[in-house]
């Protein structure tokens, strides 16, 4: 079924869809959306856009722009999805504040987490295994709350789906149409988000993901939410464009801390240099939105596993046998508790027999 | 005169009878071969000829005809050389009152009349021992291979004069001594698990793996001496029993990779090329069928280093033999079944740069890339391997504990231990160890305490584990119970056991 659209709601859908728009003249229009829903003033542009050709992408131009957004809306509810424009009622609130928001987000499931609150979490595309064990974590633990924002690559955008896709508070912004599959391993992927949560993406349906389009994503990225976590970004990482610009549009920014020195987290040690929260679990970002973590109640550890714990948070990752040896066990028997650590959400294999101790 | 030798022809692993018959009758010189000889065999009128005017015998004139029946079988190869000689001679009277009806002649001739040693002698005098005959004329060279026959009067001859001699009584040739069979008496020197530095997780998962006849998968960056591991599985395999050592000896003597020992006395230890074909790899060949690289590793183990490079197909083709323990070759000359029950170690780099979870090292592949580089082995595959552990490269001297680096045979003794335990618990089920162990067994054997249920459940929710995962992580808790000699498959068992499901947590 196409959905129902105001005049100036469909100017937009064409604005956004079929023509060609500069961050200009999109802050233009957000500009005068920003004073009530003048669709005169919106017809004005779409003329003079229409008049200049150059910036008309496709399609007929003897064909009314209205009548264009219709078809175009049209073929988007074949896909299943549907579009959120400036004029829409439930264009999310911290979206409409940045400079040059989007004109429409064209969706893909649940349109209810829009006017949730937004919290996002990203990180780069390989991260240690013990950060992204902690996102997971702390993507599940704020998922309760918010909902989580992030993008859909590998890494730390996994991280935060795999924690918050079971509740399906997650939204997930594409640089990409909503109908291209990237990465192309994702593909299931995101079909399961779109039943469970929210796929996002302000760009056309069949566009492939360009270097601007992650760039643009990670804008919306950050204008979406109320506060932003990097879980790990080297010395150039993207993750970090989108903590510049939650600084920009005046969101929190969080970070885990890593190791000096490690490359993959010299980003987030910069972040917090720079005055980003420290953040080494869900009740760091609870509290700075004044939110109470849930009490969690500790798991029941036995002796020898506290033993390990202990022995574990002490050397920080470590191979299994030199844990073994601090905690005068067998290699086995380590492996053992080792397993049950991991099992229980306080350790985590870390690659080559080596653990690492989660916070919890 | 007609005269009938009996010799044996190699079918697979089996020997059966041929006779052959010479008839020499007046006429015009002719020399003729029938009933289904191959190129190999026709060859041998020269070799004869050659052989019997070389050895000061009279190479008969007239029309000969030798016949191979059965006429359906086809023979191959230059076992039947010696036959077709002594029985020309017979024909053409030149052994006149030998005792030749009731004694079987391999070898095959050289053009000085030298007995040369033949491939598959081993299964040849099982079979013909199996069929009655007692009395064997063989190439010196095959005698200790022979030795290990008993009940039998086998005679060595190097030369056809010799065999000639013996045969008319103007020479004695003593038969050839049986031989008593010492396990590991020939073992390779060299691979010991005390040489290996560190690993302790990896030496622990090898012991696991032998006791319960688990395969095994080592995972690792480059050099950090999964092949040495690997070496050393044999080291620790349970000693062979005679009849396992004929079996195997069987196999190695068609295949003609049966050293001067004459037996194999030592697990076999297999390491077929990543470029191996399915022939290969499962045995056939063009009209001969000849035991692949699984049937020469049975009783033993089959490495398989850097097993992303094998073809797919060569190794899909290794699963059904891994469930049943033999494999069936089917070719134009007929369809043969050689048994193929080994155990399966492969090793592999944890992603295609090398260095994914190295402490040092810093990987430069990305998560789609390690992903491609694992998914080269199928899950069906990856599931007949019960155990997948990591081998890395910590430094030997960060265990400065002074742990003794446990010798071969003291890891043996345990694994004797709980493979007896096995012994007991699977009288009369027809299997042998936990590895083999079905639903059913399963069931009896491997109950869990409801706390183990539940560390069974956390691992599942947790790692999402593939429901297949189940039965593999519940054998190996049963092996290292066993280990511990526990009745009981403790929590800490099924721990361990979970952190040997590497594979899982990857996929």
């Amino acid at each position: 079924m196409t959905q129902r659209c105001s005049r100036a709601g469909k100017l937009l859908v064409w604005l956004a869809a079929c023509a060609e728009q500069d961050e200009r003249s999109r802050a233009d229009i957000a500009r005068v959306c920003a004073y009530g829903l003048p669709s005169a003033d919106l017809e004005k542009i779409c003329a003079a856009l229409i008049q200049t050709g150059k910036n008309r992408v496709y399609k007929d131009e003897h064909i009314a722009p209205e009548a264009e957004a219709e078809d175009f809306l049209a073929r988007l509810a074949r896909g299943g999805g549907y579009a959120v424009t400036l004029a829409d009622a439930d264009y999310p609130r911290e979206l409409r504040a940045i400079p040059d928001p989007p004109l429409a987000l064209f969706c893909a499931g649940r349109r209810e987490l829009l006017c949730a609150r937004k919290f996002c979490i990203v990180g780069a595309r390989v991260l240690p295994a013990w950060a992204q064990a902690t996102g997971k974590a702390i993507s599940a633990a704020l998922s309760q709350r918010f909902a989580v924002v992030t993008g859909i690559a590998e890494g730390g955008d996994r991280a935060a789906i795999d924690g918050a896709l079971p509740s399906g508070n997650l939204i997930c912004v594409l640089p990409c149409g909503l109908d291209v599959d990237y990465p192309a391993s994702h593909a299931s992927l995101k079909r399961e988000i779109a039943k469970k949560g929210l796929l996002v993406s302000e760009f056309p349906p069949g566009m492939r993901a360009q270097k601007f389009s992650f760039h643009a994503r990670n804008r919306v990225l950050a204008g979406l939410s109320q506060g932003v976590l990097v879980l790990a970004a080297g010395q150039k990482s993207g993750t970090l464009i989108t903590a510049d610009r939650a600084l920009a549009y005046g969101r929190e920014v969080f970070a885990l801390p890593h190791n000096a020195g490690a490359a993959q987290g010299v980003g987030c040690n910069e972040l917090i240099k720079q005055g980003a929260f420290l953040c080494t679990g869900a009740e760091d970002i609870l509290s700075a939105f004044g939110m109470q973590a849930d009490g969690g109640h500790p798991a029941e550890l036995t002796a020898d596993e506290q033993k390990m714990l202990d022995v574990l948070r002490l050397s920080g990752e470590e191979h299994a046998a030199l844990l073994a040896q601090r905690a005068g066990v067998p290699v086995w028997e380590a492996q053992a508790t080792l397993a049950s650590l991991e099992l229980k959400g306080l350790a985590v294999r870390a690659g080559g027999n080596r653990y690492a101790p989660l916070q919890k | 005169m007609i005269a009938k030798i009996v010799c044996y022809a190699l079918q697979g692993l089996e020997g059966v009878p041929v006779e052959v018959e010479t008839d020499v009758a007046k006429g015009i010189p002719a020399y003729e071969m029938v009933g289904l000889p191959d190129a190999a065999v026709k060859e041998s009128k020269e070799r004869v000829r050659s052989a019997i005017k070389n050895s000061a015998l009279l190479f008969p004139l007239g029309k000969i005809t030798v016949n191979f029946a059965p006429a359906d079988i086809r023979k191959e190869g230059a076992a039947f050389d010696l036959a077709v000689a002594i029985s020309l001679l017979k024909a053409s009277e030149q052994l006149v009152g030998a005792r030749t009806q009731d004694t079987v002649f391999l070898g095959e001739l050289a053009l000085d009349g030298a007995v040369r040693p033949i491939a598959g002698l081993l299964p040849i005098l099982i079979s013909a021992k199996a069929n009655g005959y007692t009395r064997f004329v063989i190439p010196a060279g095959n005698a200790k291979e022979a030795a290990y026959l008993g009940g039998a009067h086998i005679y060595p001859v190097r030369t056809l004069a010799e065999a000639v001699a013996f045969l008319t009584g103007s020479a004695n040739i003593a038969p050839v001594a049986a031989a008593e069979f010492v396990p590991r008496a020939h073992a390779h020197r060299g691979a010991d698990l005390k040489y290996v530095k560190g690993q302790p997780v990896a030496r622990r998962a090898l012991e696991i793996a032998v006791a319960g006849g688990h395969n095994l998968l080592l995972v690792g960056p480059p050099g950090t001496g999964k092949t040495m591991l690997a070496r050393c599985l044999p080291t620790v395999m349970p000693d062979l029993s005679f009849e396992e050592a004929l079996e195997i000896t069987k196999i190695h003597s068609v295949a003609g990779t049966l050293g001067e020992e004459g037996i194999v006395s030592e697990r076999p230890f297999r390491t077929p090329h990543h470029t191996a074909t399915t022939v290969a790899m499962c045995g056939g060949g063009n009209r001969i069928v000849r035991p692949g690289e699984i049937s020469l590793a049975h009783g033993g183990v089959l490495f398989l280093d850097e097993l992303p490079e094998y073809k797919r197909s060569t190794l899909e083709a290794l699963r059904q033999p891994l469930e049943d323990g033999r494999i069936t070759v089917s070719r134009a000359g007929g369809t043969f079944t050689f048994p193929a029950r080994f155990m399966l170690c492969a090793s592999m780099n944890p992603c295609p740069c090398g260095n994914y979870g190295s402490a040092d090292k810093v990987c430069t592949c990305s998560p789609a890339e390690i992903r491609r580089y694992r998914k080269k082995i199928s899950g069906p595959l990856l599931d007949r391997i019960d155990l997948q552990v990591e081998v890395d490269n910590v430094p030997y001297d960060a265990l400065t504990s002074a742990q003794q680096q446990e010798d071969s045979a003291a890891v043996r003794e345990r694994v004797n231990v709980a493979r007896s335990i096995q012994n007991v618990r699977f009288e009369g089920d027809g299997i042998r160890t936990n590895a083999e162990m079905g639903e059913r067994e399963l069931a009896s054997f491997c109950r869990l305490s409801a706390e183990g249920e539940g560390i069974l459940r956390a691992a599942f929710e947790r790692m999402k584990l593939s429901a297949r995962a189940r039965s593999r992580i519940l054998k190996v808790a049963r092996t290292i119970a066993d280990l511990a000699a526990c009745e009981e498959i403790l929590p800490a068992h099924v721990y361990e056991a979970v952190s040997y499901r590497l594979g899982d947590s990857l996929e």
